[in-house]
């Protein structure tokens, strides 16, 4: 009869697997094009992405949403190959709810973050055939111990709890350095930060990406471009509209000369 | 023994009459459609009777806990694997119910070396537009029906039309989330009473001394005397009630009523039920 609640056990016996096994040890290992971060601020976390998709040198698609709602106290913001991304996020999408009404009560933190792992580690064959890496950050809010966690992993679904920020992506060397700079010799800790601070903070950190990395797509005016930017509080996921983010970025990203 | 034509249908018929029995302590449950989504209401005993199944279905149940359990279980499977593999838009109330669990359960019915399910159930959903909420229900027979607007579950089918028929009288046209739970609770007081009612009339009957048996009250009690009925039940009982709300944030748009909720929404008379 499996585990109770588990919707994925569920599809398993129904014969769906999660993504194609690939064949190991043929490819070269994808990069992971884009930038992903997440870190603590005062009220909880906030989870930001640029919307940049691309295939090699190419730009597929400039409004791509690399941070996806799970459920209303969780995000997955996701960095690697986006179909199998998208298909894990569908799948924990669907466990959570399904644990949720079997059950009558909400999958706890941890176990949401094993179903993450769990996933992660049935994309290995993908992963190293360099057909399906994905590489997210995984951020929410523990009802249970009123406090926002963060956590990202590696393509081989080895899981570490970022205390106060984590990153991902190809444009993600550039600005780990500033988060640590900033955290730890800024004016103040990210994690006391209020909420516009916090937003300026992220549109500031993923314009930087862009500088440097060709496949983060930062902030493009023209086009009313902005990141995708999420925050995560007690109260549940909130996605901040663009019309919050363009005078911040206006006001206090943009330096004119 | 079964084989015989006749055999069958009177061993069908008397799992009828063996079912019916089974109803009669049941809570009636109330389904109604108001300005913001729809309202489920019912007064439950120890486990409770109402339960999210999808994104846009909510359920309610009479019968067994085990029986309803199964069922709910089935419901949430199917609706659960149908929404990841095609889209949560293709999972109705309709398909679920006939053919998913109708078939189950009227085979279930006929088979009578077996055991039949002791359910009847109530499937609310929640359209994109109001004129396409809908609510099923279905007996343990596996017969179903499809209405709009309101539907009831209650012992015997005689009290389902009272209830209904007392709904008519009182049905607005539009109808806010306080106006509906109040109307719900006096339907459900109907529909309580009357199974209270007849009861009292089999036991009269049972003793040949009674006077005369068509005693069923005609006249409807009045508004106040069927919250009172309500109020005198739910200090050992609970008031459960769960929204399907069409303004409600993300896809998930059942909510059950907390009692923080409900003591503000409730009538007057019952809010201190709820409080302690």
């Amino acid at each position: 009869m499996g585990m109770q609640g588990d919707f994925y056990q569920l599809l398993k016996e129904q014969g769906y697997t999660l993504g194609s096994s690939g064949q190991a040890g043929t490819g070269h290992v994808l990069t992971n094009a884009t930038t992903i971060l997440a870190f603590k601020y005062r009220d909880g976390v906030l989870v930001a992405g640029d919307r940049r998709a691309t295939a090699g040198n190419m730009v597929m698609y400039d409004r791509t949403d690399k941070v996806l709602e799970i459920d209303r106290h969780s995000v997955m913001a996701i960095a690697g190959v986006p179909a199998t991304a998208y298909e894990m996020v569908r799948v924990l999408e669907h466990s959570f709810k399904y644990y949720r009404r079997t059950q009558l009560q909400e999958l706890s933190f941890d176990g949401k973050l094993r179903a993450v792992s769990k996933l992660l580690k049935e994309n290995v064959p993908a992963a190293l055939a360099g057909t399906g890496a994905v590489v997210p950050v995984f951020a929410g809010y523990d009802l249970e111990q009123g406090s926002a966690k963060i956590y990202f992993y590696d393509i081989l679904g080895a899981e570490f709890e970022g205390v106060e920020y984590a990153v991902s992506g190809s444009g993600s060397p550039t600005i780990r350095g500033i988060l640590h700079y900033l955290n730890t010799w800024g004016e103040q800790p990210l994690n006391a930060l209020p909420e516009e601070q916090a937003m300026v903070q992220a549109l500031r950190l993923l314009t930087s990406a862009a500088e440097f990395d060709s496949a983060t797509g930062g902030v493009n005016r023209e086009a009313s471009l902005y990141p995708v930017i999420k925050l995560i509080s007690g109260a549940g996921v909130q996605t901040v509209p663009d019309a919050t983010l363009k005078p911040l970025y206006e006001s206090q990203v943009v330096r004119y000369v | 023994m079964y084989e015989e034509p006749y055999r069958w249908v009177e061993a069908v018929g008397n799992r009828r009459q063996y079912l019916d029995e089974q109803f009669k302590q049941g809570s009636p449950v109330v389904a109604l459609t108001y300005d913001g989504g729809i309202l489920l209401t019912t007064v439950s005993k120890g486990t409770p009777k109402l339960y999210e199944i999808y994104d846009r279905l909510a359920l309610g149940g009479m019968g067994h806990p085990t029986d309803l359990e199964k069922l709910r279980f089935s419901l949430l499977e199917m609706a659960h694997v149908e929404g990841f593999n095609r889209s949560p838009s293709d999972v109705t109330g309709s398909r679920l119910i006939k053919y998913g669990i109708a078939p189950v359960i009227k085979q279930a019915f006929e088979e009578v070396y077996k055991a039949p399910f002791i359910v009847r159930i109530l499937v609310a959903e929640l359209g994109q537009k109001p004129e396409k909420d809908a609510l099923l229900t279905i007996n343990y027979d596996g017969t179903f029906e499809e209405v709009t607007g309101h539907a009831v579950l209650a012992a015997t089918t005689a009290i389902q039309g009272k209830m209904l028929t007392y709904l008519k009288e009182q049905q607005q046209a539009t109808l806010s989330l306080e106006q509906a739970l109040n109307l719900a609770l006096r339907v459900w007081a109907i529909g309580s009473m009357a199974q209270q009612q007849d009861e009292a009339d089999q036991q009269a009957e049972a003793k040949p001394a009674a006077s005369g048996s068509g005693s069923s009250s005609a006249a409807t009690p009045s508004s106040n005397a069927l919250i009172e009925h309500v109020r005198g039940l739910a200090s050992e009982r609970t008031i459960e009630c769960a929204l399907l709300e069409r303004q409600a944030p993300g896809t998930s748009k059942y909510r059950p009523l907390k009692q923080s909720d409900l003591s503000r929404l409730l009538p007057a008379a019952l809010q201190s039920v709820v409080a302690n």
